[in-house]
């Protein structure tokens, strides 16, 4: 798999891939840019890309590049950091994510992810599930949860 | 609807499944049940009084001549129970009831399978599936799932199945930031259909096998598929048999338009942009038979929706086109005069039969209103304009309908989901 070489990085480096997407988030300055994907601190972490990381969301992808499961945690239906999350990265309104889980659940082809109902459920169950990933507001950000960085990869990038 | 046995076999698979995972330890991040439902409350009015549109083939009667305003084409409400006893073993049941082949609102099994992952990016099934012949075709009773009041016709229509009993394997495949869903089912259908008189009759799909390649790149999916079936329709055999007693020349004309085991192949394309303030999207299709009654038609559309808030009006063209078709017939010199007023007969209706072959384009813009959590209405209005000598797809046809004539309709539809 593509990202497995990606895993072996050195701590330093995701430490250095996290601060670089902190800093691209910081650049890009719009206020949607204020929520931000996260795994626990303790979750060994690649970088993804903004695709990759809106699969595991949507459902398209059950996996992480390096084989191991994701499971995907979503903060309750009409939070704003939830619509933020998905009109910032997959441009979808909550009626368009809505439309998306119609044709996924309706032919077999999967659920929704879990729901919790605040940002601090959201860091128990994060430390609680291997391989789990969420979203806050960055203002909800502490020690126990890291961000994931985003990246978005040129076509065919190995 | 589908015969018992059938559905008795896609019931027993799913209890079953279900069986099965009482032995193990459910997935505490994954309910082991649970229930969702879709539903639309439609109605539809056309300008056309002297033939029904009914949307598909499979409904008796529409809007036009059988009532002005017709609830019946759009509306349906489904339910389904999904299981998931264990993190790679699932199920899914789920019941419709809409406007039935005999009028009838009786409720019919539209999914009923197992699903089971071989691995993390491999699954197959085996049950009751939709077969995915068309981009839309597993999701196109989901209103809510689709931009407008329905997928258009021109492409729809085409492939007159629904559910299919079978099995098929998804392979998902990803290719740097974008992916591939390879998708391979097998199967067969029985479906029946509105007959003359309030009767039915029976169609049948053999050896349905179906390749499909998804392929999605973050705002843009495409999906290209190949197919084929072997198709046997009664509706047309008692023409058929009345030419059969012309001797050889009548049995030369009837098999040659006879469907009965009748290889059919269909392959289409389409793709969508969507980066979620706008869209475009767009299908064509094409079948193909030896039969020429039966293949020589294709379809494509194209449709884009702009999204300003919680509206989405969207603009659709869509056209459908079928090989021209006459046949001369039985000869007629020679026959004593009784009997030549008979061939003449069948000669007219084996060519209204062959006419009758669909050719029409639609021009359609409407409006979708997220007005509310998990609801949208919807507003469309199409003008569809039937090639000369063509009926277009309308059916319950008068004797004082026009063929080549123009026929607007106008939609409205609440879609919700829950």
């Amino acid at each position: 798999m593509r990202g497995a070489g990606l895993m072996r990085r050195s701590h330093f480096m995701h430490r250095l891939g996290s601060a670089i997407a902190a800093l691209a988030l910081c650049l890009c300055g719009s206020a949607s840019a204020e929520v931000v994907a996260v795994v626990s601190a303790k979750a060994p972490l690649a970088p993804l890309s903004r695709n990759q990381v809106v699969d595991i969301f949507l459902g398209k992808a059950s996996r992480y590049p390096d084989g191991t499961l994701a499971v995907p945690i979503d903060l309750a239906e009409g939070s704003t950091a939830r619509d933020e999350f998905y009109s910032h990265l997959a441009g979808k309104s909550p009626a368009q994510v809505t439309a998306h889980w119609s044709r996924m659940i309706f032919t077999g082809r999967g659920q929704p992810p879990r729901e919790v109902a605040t940002g601090a459920e959201l860091k128990r169950r994060l430390a609680a599930t291997p391989g789990a990933i969420g979203y806050l507001d960055r203002s909800e950000l502490d020690a126990t949860v890291q961000v994931v960085a985003m990246r978005e990869l040129p076509l065919g990038a190995k | 609807m589908m015969p018992t046995s059938s559905r008795r076999r896609s019931l027993a698979l799913l209890v079953l499944a279900l069986h099965a995972c009482h032995a193990h330890a459910a997935d505490p991040e994954v309910p082991m049940f649970s229930f969702s439902g879709f539903g639309t409350l439609g109605v539809v009015h056309s300008s056309e009084d002297q033939a029904d549109f009914t949307g598909t083939q499979s409904k008796p009667d529409g809007a036009g001549f059988s009532r002005s305003w017709h609830p019946g084409v759009d509306s349906l409400i489904a339910g389904q129970v999904s299981a998931n006893p264990t993190p790679r073993l699932s199920a899914i049941l789920q019941v419709i009831s809409e406007q039935n082949y005999d009028g009838s609102y009786r409720p019919h099994v539209e999914w009923a399978n197992v699903i089971y992952k071989v691995t993390p990016d491999i699954t197959v099934r085996v049950g009751r599936m939709v077969l995915p012949s068309l981009m839309l075709t597993e999701t196109r009773k989901v209103g809510y799932a689709n931009p407008w009041v329905r997928p258009p016709v021109e492409v729809y229509s085409l492939v007159p199945l629904s559910s299919f009993d079978g099995a098929d394997a998804t392979f998902y495949i990803p290719a740097g930031t974008a992916s591939h869903r390879l998708q391979a089912t097998v199967g067969r259908t029985d479906s029946l259909y509105p007959g003359d008189g309030g009767g039915s009759t029976k169609s049948k799909a053999r050896g349905n096998v179906t390749l499909i390649d998804a392929f999605e790149l973050g705002f843009f999916s495409a999906r290209v598929n190949v197919g084929r079936a072997r198709i046997t329709i009664d509706a047309l055999n008692p023409l058929f048999d009345a030419f059969r007693q012309f001797g050889p020349e009548g049995e030369a004309i009837a098999s040659k338009y006879t469907i009965d085991d009748t290889l059919v192949t269909f392959a289409g394309v389409g793709a969508t942009y969507d980066p979620g303030k706008w869209f475009v999207t767009g299908e064509w299709s094409r079948l193909n038979s030896a039969n020429r009654f039966l293949g020589g038609k294709s379809g494509w559309y194209l449709s884009g929706g702009y999204r300003i808030g919680n509206f989405t009006p969207f603009a659709t063209y869509a056209r459908t086109t079928a090989n021209n078709l006459s046949d001369p017939g039985l000869p007629l010199e020679g026959l004593p005069p009784e009997i030549a007023g008979a061939a003449a007969g069948l000669n007219a209706a084996l060519n209204a039969t062959l006419a009758g072959r669909i050719a029409q384009d639609t021009a359609s813009v409407g409006v979708r209103w997220d007005f509310r959590r998990n609801m949208a209405l919807k507003l469309q209005f199409d003008r569809t304009s039937i090639a000369s000598g063509s009926t277009g797809l309308v059916s319950n046809i008068q004797p004082g309908y026009r063929l080549g004539g123009k026929i607007d309709l106008f939609s409205a539809s609440l879609d919700f989901v829950f």
